[in-house]
C-alpha cells in the first residue's frame, strides 16, 4: 500500500487497502457484485475533471453498474438538479450505521449491499468510516473511487492528480460497459 | 459496591439530606454504576457507532495486539470494547480538565475568601447550581459547598481511570455507560467552576444585556504594550488587571486574549479583548503584536515558548499543568522575577497566582519598550516577497488536517494575488502542520497576515446562568414546541470549512426563533462576521434566553448553564423535583425539551466529554465531521428501531413509531446538513400539534432549500393531520399518500421510564 495523499489518514494498523492500479481489474471486481451501492458525498458536486462534474461520473458509474445511490450530505440536491433521485439519503455516518448490519434490507429494500462504492466524501471522514465497515461489516466488501489511498478500504485507487484520475474513471466506466 | 449505612451516612452529611429544600430523590451522589440501567436503556435505542482509528491495542507489554476480524487480545478485548476503552478514557481526560480546573478554582478562592464564602448569583437566580442539585442532592451555598463538589466528581474519576486499566473493563457498553457517569461528572465540575469565579471574581449574573466587548486580532493597537493570555483559567489574569488599574495604566495597555480565558478575562473587565479561538493562537503569536504572553491551562500549544521566543515576546506560565520544562520562580521575589524576565529575556514559570498576576502588570509596560519593530504587520508585497521561495512540492498540502490547498495559494501569493490565500486562511485550523513540513521553509502562516481581515467585531460579554425567570417564560413554550428549540453552538475551533460557517448556522437559526446559546471558541467565530450594514450577530439579536435571542453564556465552563437550563426547564416550569433525581430529569429533558448542541468544530476530549454529558441527560448533539476521529457516536436507525415509549398519565406502552429524537451523538458532513440535523433532531414526542407544526415547518424548509425536495423521512415526524404545517399542506398530504403513511398513535406524557427496569415508579414523572 502507498502512503495516503492526505497523512491524516496514514495506515495504523494489520488490513489495508489493496491499491488498484489498473481500473480494469476494479471494474471486473464491481461487476460481480450482486447488490452494489454507490455513496456520493457533498465534493462530488464541487469537482469538475476537465469539463465533467465528479457527481456526472458517479451517476454514469451507477448507472453502467446498475448500483444504487445512496446521498449523503447535501449532495441530494445536485443529483436532483442532475435528473437522478437517489434510492436513499442518509449522511455517511448512517449508511455506515446501516451498512453494518449484515440483515440489514438495504437501500432498495432487496437486502443488504455486498460492495459498497464511495465518491466525494471528505478524506478523513472517508477513511474513518471505512474503518467503521473493515471492522464491523465483514459481509461487504468496499471500495473508494476518489483520487487518493484510503487504507480502510478493501479496495482504493492510488494517489491520482485530477488528469490522471479522470482517466481512471474513464477506463472503469469502459471496463464497466465492456 | 451497593451503598452500605455508613456510606448513607457519609452522603447525607455532605449533602446536608435534613435541609428540606425538597425531599432527597433516588441517586444522591451516584456512583459509576448507579445510573447504568438508564444508560443501558439509552443505548439500547442510540446504539454505539464505532470508527477505530486504529486496528491493534497497544496498551500492555501483551500487545500490540490485533484485534481485527472478531480476533481478541491477549486480554480478551475485542475491537468494540477497544474503542469504548478510549472514548472512557477522552471523558476521563475531558472531566479531569474542568475538574482540575474547578480545584484550582475553588481552592484559590477558599484560601481568600474562606469555606464559607456564600454563593449569590443576583436575584434572577435561585436555582444557583442544577447539576449538583440533581446529581448530588446538594444545593449549594457556600465554596465550601463547591469544594464538595469537586471532590465528589474527582473521586468518579478515579474509579473510571481504573475501569481502562488491562483486565478490568471489557464490555463496550460498560464502557459507554462509564462514559455516560464520566461525561455527567464533567457538567458538575463545570458548574462548578463557572459559581466559582463567578462569585469570587464578580462576573456578571443575572443580568440579560451585557455589554459588548471587541473581538478579532484587529481589535488590538497594537501600539501599546500587549498581553495576551491564552488558555482557560482567568484566574491569574484578573489579579493582573487589578494592578494595572492600581497602577493606573489599565487603559495604557491592551489586555488580550485567546479562548476561554479571554471570554472570563470579558467577564471581568469589558474593556478586555477577545483575539479570536484556539484555531488562530499560532497565528497571533506569530505577529510578534504580544509583548508578553501568559499561559494558563488547557487548550494552549506546547511550542510557546518557541514561538515566544521568536518574536521576542516575553512568556510566563501560570499553571503547573502546562509547566514547559521553565524554571519554577514562585519562591522568588516579585522584583526579581521582573528583573529575570526584562533584563535577561527569561521565560519562567509563577504557580503562585497573586504573584503571577502581580510579575505579569509589572513587566507588562517594561517589555513593550523596545518591541515596535517585532510587531510589524506583513504586507502584500513583503508577502509577496516571502513567498517566492515556495516551490509548489505540494508537501504542505498533504499534512493540512482540514485538506486546504495552501500551495496553489501560495503560487497566486507569489503573483501578488491573494484571495485563495484568504480562503486558506478562513478555514485554517491553525495547526502549524504546513510550515513544519516545507523544506524551503515558507513562513505560511506569517504569509497569512497579509491575507486575513484585520477588521474589528463585537461580541457579547458571557452571562453566566440564564435567569430563573427566563426560564418561567420559555418553559410552556419550549415544552409545547411553539419555541422550535434550543440550539448550543458550543465547543472548539476546528471546522470543517470557514469559520463563518457558525455564524451563518446560528443566525439561520436566531431568525426562524430558535433560542440560540453559545460558549467557548464557537461564540467567538459567531461574532466574525458582519452583514452588509457591519453588524455581528450580537449587534443584531436580542441577548436573551427567548425566541430569537443570541446569547453567550461566556468560557466553555459555562457550557454547563446552557444544560443546566434545559434542567431547569423540568425544575422550574415542570416543577419536576431536581433533588438527587437524575434519571427523571434526563427522561424529561431527552422526551420533552427540544435542545440540541452543535460542536461544529469539535477537537479536544474536553468538547467530547461535554458531548457525552449532555447525552446521558437527553440531550442529542451534532457534530461536524473533524469529529468522526473521536471514534464514537451513538446513532439509531429511524426505520429498524423500536421507538416504544411509556404514556406516564395512561400507564400503557406506546410503539410511536417515532424516531425523536434520532441520534444522540452524529457527525454531519456539511453545513446544510447540520442545520437539516439539528432542525430534525429539536422533535420531541411531547409536542404539541402546533409545536409539531412549527417543527415540522422549518425541518422541510431548511430541507427543501438543501436537499431540493421534501424530507424522506417526513412520514416519521407527522403523527395525525394536525402535525403538518399549512403552507405545505396539499404537497405533503400527497407526498404521505405515496408512501403510505398511516397515522401514528398519540401520547400526553412520553417517557422512558417503565420501558425498563428502574427503581423509578412511573409517576414520578407525572406532575
Ligand atoms: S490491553 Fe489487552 S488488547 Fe491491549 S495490548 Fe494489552 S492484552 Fe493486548
Ligand atoms: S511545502 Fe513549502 S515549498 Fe512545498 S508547496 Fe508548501 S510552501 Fe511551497
Ligand atoms: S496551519 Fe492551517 S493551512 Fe497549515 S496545515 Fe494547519 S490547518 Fe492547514
Amino acid at each position: 500500500m502507498s502512503l495516503p495523499y492526505y497523512h491524516v489518514n496514514v495506515f495504523t494498523g494489520i488490513k489495508s487497502c489493496k491499491v488498484m492500479e489498473d481500473p480494469q481489474t476494479l471494474a471486473k471486481i464491481a461487476k460481480k457484485a450482486q447488490r452494489p451501492l454507490l455513496v456520493l458525498g457533498p465534493k462530488c458536486g464541487e469537482v469538475n475533471l476537465g469539463g465533467k462534474q465528479l457527481l456526472d461520473y458517479g451517476i454514469e458509474i451507477a448507472k453502467t453498474l446498475g448500483a444504487a445511490i445512496c446521498a449523503t450530505a447535501n449532495i441530494k440536491k445536485k443529483l436532483l438538479e442532475a435528473g437522478v433521485t437517489p434510492d436513499s439519503t442518509y449522511d455517511a455516518v448512517e449508511i455506515i450505521n446501516h451498512l453494518k448490519d449484515s440483515d440489514w434490507k438495504g437501500v432498495k429494500k432487496e437486502g443488504n449491499h455486498d460492495f459498497v462504492m464511495f465518491l466525494g466524501i471528505r478524506p478523513d471522514l472517508g477513511n474513518q468510516g471505512l474503518s467503521t465497515l473493515k471492522h464491523f461489516a465483514g459481509h461487504l466488501k468496499t471500495a473508494t473511487l476518489c483520487k487518493y489511498v484510503f487504507p480502510n478500504a478493501n479496495f482504493s485507487l492510488p494517489n491520482l492528480k485530477d488528469d490522471k484520475w479522470k482517466e481512471y474513471l474513464d477506463n472503469m466506466i469502459q471496463g464497466l460497459k465492456s | 459496591m451497593s451503598k452500605g449505612a455508613v456510606k448513607q451516612k457519609e452522603i447525607n452529611k455532605i449533602i446536608r439530606a435534613e435541609d428540606n429544600w425538597e425531599p432527597v430523590g433516588p441517586t444522591p451522589m451516584p456512583e459509576i454504576s448507579d445510573l447504568r440501567r438508564w444508560d443501558m436503556r439509552l443505548l439500547k435505542t442510540y446504539k454505539p457507532f464505532y470508527a477505530p482509528f486504529c486496528d491493534v491495542c497497544c496498551f500492555c507489554t501483551y500487545g500490540k495486539c490485533d484485534l481485527t476480524e472478531d480476533k481478541k487480545g491477549a486480554c480478551g478485548i475485542n475491537i468494540a470494547g477497544q474503542q469504548g476503552r478510549w472514548g472512557l478514557m477522552f471523558s476521563l481526560m475531558g472531566c479531569s480538565a474542568h475538574g482540575a480546573h474547578a480545584r484550582h478554582l475553588v481552592d484559590y478562592l477558599i484560601e481568600k475568601y474562606g469555606e464559607d464564602y456564600k454563593i449569590d448569583l443576583g436575584g434572577q437566580v435561585d436555582v444557583e447550581a442544577p447539576h449538583m442539585r440533581t446529581v448530588m442532592g446538594l444545593k449549594p451555598e457556600t465554596l465550601g459547598d463547591l469544594k464538595k463538589g469537586i471532590e465528589y466528581v474527582e473521586r468518579g474519576i478515579i474509579h473510571g481511570v481504573s475501569a481502562t486499566h488491562m483486565g478490568q473493563e471489557g464490555s463496550d457498553l460498560d464502557f459507554e455507560s462509564k462514559s455516560m457517569h464520566i461525561g455527567m461528572l464533567d457538567h458538575v465540575a463545570m458548574e462548578v467552576a463557572d459559581i466559582a469565579q463567578t462569585i469570587g471574581f464578580k462576573f456578571p449574573t443575572s443580568v440579560a444585556e451585557t455589554p459588548l466587548s471587541g473581538l478579532g486580532w484587529g481589535s488590538v493597537d497594537k501600539d501599546k504594550p500587549v498581553v495576551t493570555c491564552v488558555g482557560h483559567n482567568a484566574a491569574v489574569a484578573t489579579v493582573m488587571i487589578d494592578h494595572l488599574m492600581k497602577a493606573g495604566i489599565y487603559d495604557q495597555v491592551e489586555v488580550t486574549g485567546i479562548c476561554c480565558t479571554s471570554h472570563d478575562n470579558i467577564r471581568y473587565s469589558d474593556k478586555a479583548k477577545i483575539i479570536g479561538p484556539l484555531s488562530k493562537q499560532i497565528f497571533f503569536l506569530k505577529t510578534g503584536i504580544a509583548d508578553l504572553v501568559m499561559t494558563d491551562e488547557q487548550c494552549v500549544r506546547c511550542d510557546i515558548p518557541e514561538l515566544a521566543k521568536a518574536t521576542g515576546s516575553a512568556l510566563i506560565a501560570t499553571s503547573d499543568k502546562i509547566s514547559y520544562g521553565l524554571d519554577d520562580m514562585t519562591h522568588k521575589e516579585v522584583d526579581e522575577i521582573v528583573r529575570l524576565v526584562v533584563e535577561e529575556g527569561k521565560q519562567v514559570l509563577i504557580r503562585d497566582v497573586d504573584k503571577a498576576g502581580e510579575v505579569a502588570a509589572k513587566v507588562l509596560p517594561l517589555v513593550a519598550k523596545n518591541r515596535k519593530d517585532k510587531k510589524v504587520i506583513v504586507t502584500k508585497d513583503m508577502a509577496q516577497e516571502l513567498a517566492q521561495t515556495c516551490k509548489t512540492c505540494q508537501l504542505c498540502d498533504r499534512v493540512c488536517p482540514n485538506f486546504l490547498n495552501i500551495s496553489d495559494a501560495l503560487a497566486d501569493v507569489q503573483k501578488g494575488k491573494f484571495d485563495l490565500m484568504s480562503a486558506v486562511f478562513a478555514r485554517c485550523v491553525g495547526c502549524g502542520k504546513c510550515e513544519q513540513e516545507c523544506a524551503k521553509e515558507v513562513p505560511i502562516i506569517k504569509i497569512m497576515q497579509a491575507a486575513a481581515s484585520w477588521d474589528t467585531y463585537n461580541i457579547r460579554v458571557g452571562r453566566g446562568p440564564i435567569q430563573d425567570v427566563e426560564i418561567r417564560k420559555v418553559g410552556a413554550p419550549i415544552v409545547l414546541g411553539t419555541i422550535p428549540g434550543i440550539i448550543a453552538i458550543v465547543g472548539c475551533s476546528n471546522y470543517p470549512e470557514e469559520i463563518e460557517e457558525v455564524a451563518e448556522i446560528a443566525e439561520e437559526f436566531a431568525k426562524r426563533k430558535y433560542i440560540v446559546v453559545l460558549s467557548g471558541c464557537a461564540a467567538m467565530a459567531a461574532g466574525m462576521k458582519k452583514d452588509a450594514e457591519g453588524k455581528t450577530i450580537y449587534d443584531k439579536y436580542k441577548p436573551e434566553f427567548d425566541a430569537g435571542g443570541v446569547l453567550n453564556v461566556g468560557s466553555c465552563v459555562a457550557n454547563a448553564h446552557i444544560t443546566g437550563a434545559a434542567m431547569k426547564v423540568a425544575n422550574i416550569f415542570a416543577k419536576l423535583p431536581l433533588r438527587a433525581n437524575y434519571e427523571v430529569i434526563a427522561d424529561y429533558i431527552l422526551n420533552r425539551v427540544g435542545a440540541v448542541g452543535l460542536v461544529w468544530g469539535s477537537y479536544s476530549q474536553k468538547a467530547f466529554t461535554i458531548g457525552t454529558g449532555c447525552n446521558r441527560m437527553g440531550i442529542p448533539v451534532v457534530l461536524g465531521p473533524h469529529s468522526a476521529k473521536y471514534r464514537r457516536l451513538y446513532l439509531s436507525r429511524k426505520e429498524e428501531d423500536d421507538w416504544t415509549v411509556m404514556d406516564g398519565r395512561k400507564k400503557e406502552l406506546v410503539n410511536t413509531e417515532e424516531p425523536s429524537p434520532e441520534h444522540l451523538m452524529v457527525v454531519t458532513e456539511s453545513k446544510e446538513r447540520a442545520m437539516i440535523t439539528l432542525a430534525r433532531l429539536c422533535i420531541r414526542k411531547n409536542d404539541t400539534a402546533q409545536g409539531r407544526q412549527i417543527k415540522l415547518n422549518h425541518y422541510i424548509s431548511l430541507y427543501k432549500q438543501h436537499m431540493g425536495s421534501l424530507p424522506d423521512d417526513l412520514q416519521n415526524f407527522v403523527r395525525n393531520d394536525k402535525d403538518i404545517p399549512i403552507v405545505y399542506k396539499k404537497e405533503v398530504s400527497e407526498y404521505l399518500k405515496t408512501v403510505g403513511w398511516k397515522p401514528k398513535p398519540l401520547l400526553t406524557l412520553p417517557t422512558f421510564i417503565g420501558t425498563y427496569e428502574s427503581n423509578i415508579p412511573i409517576d414520578a414523572v407525572v406532575k
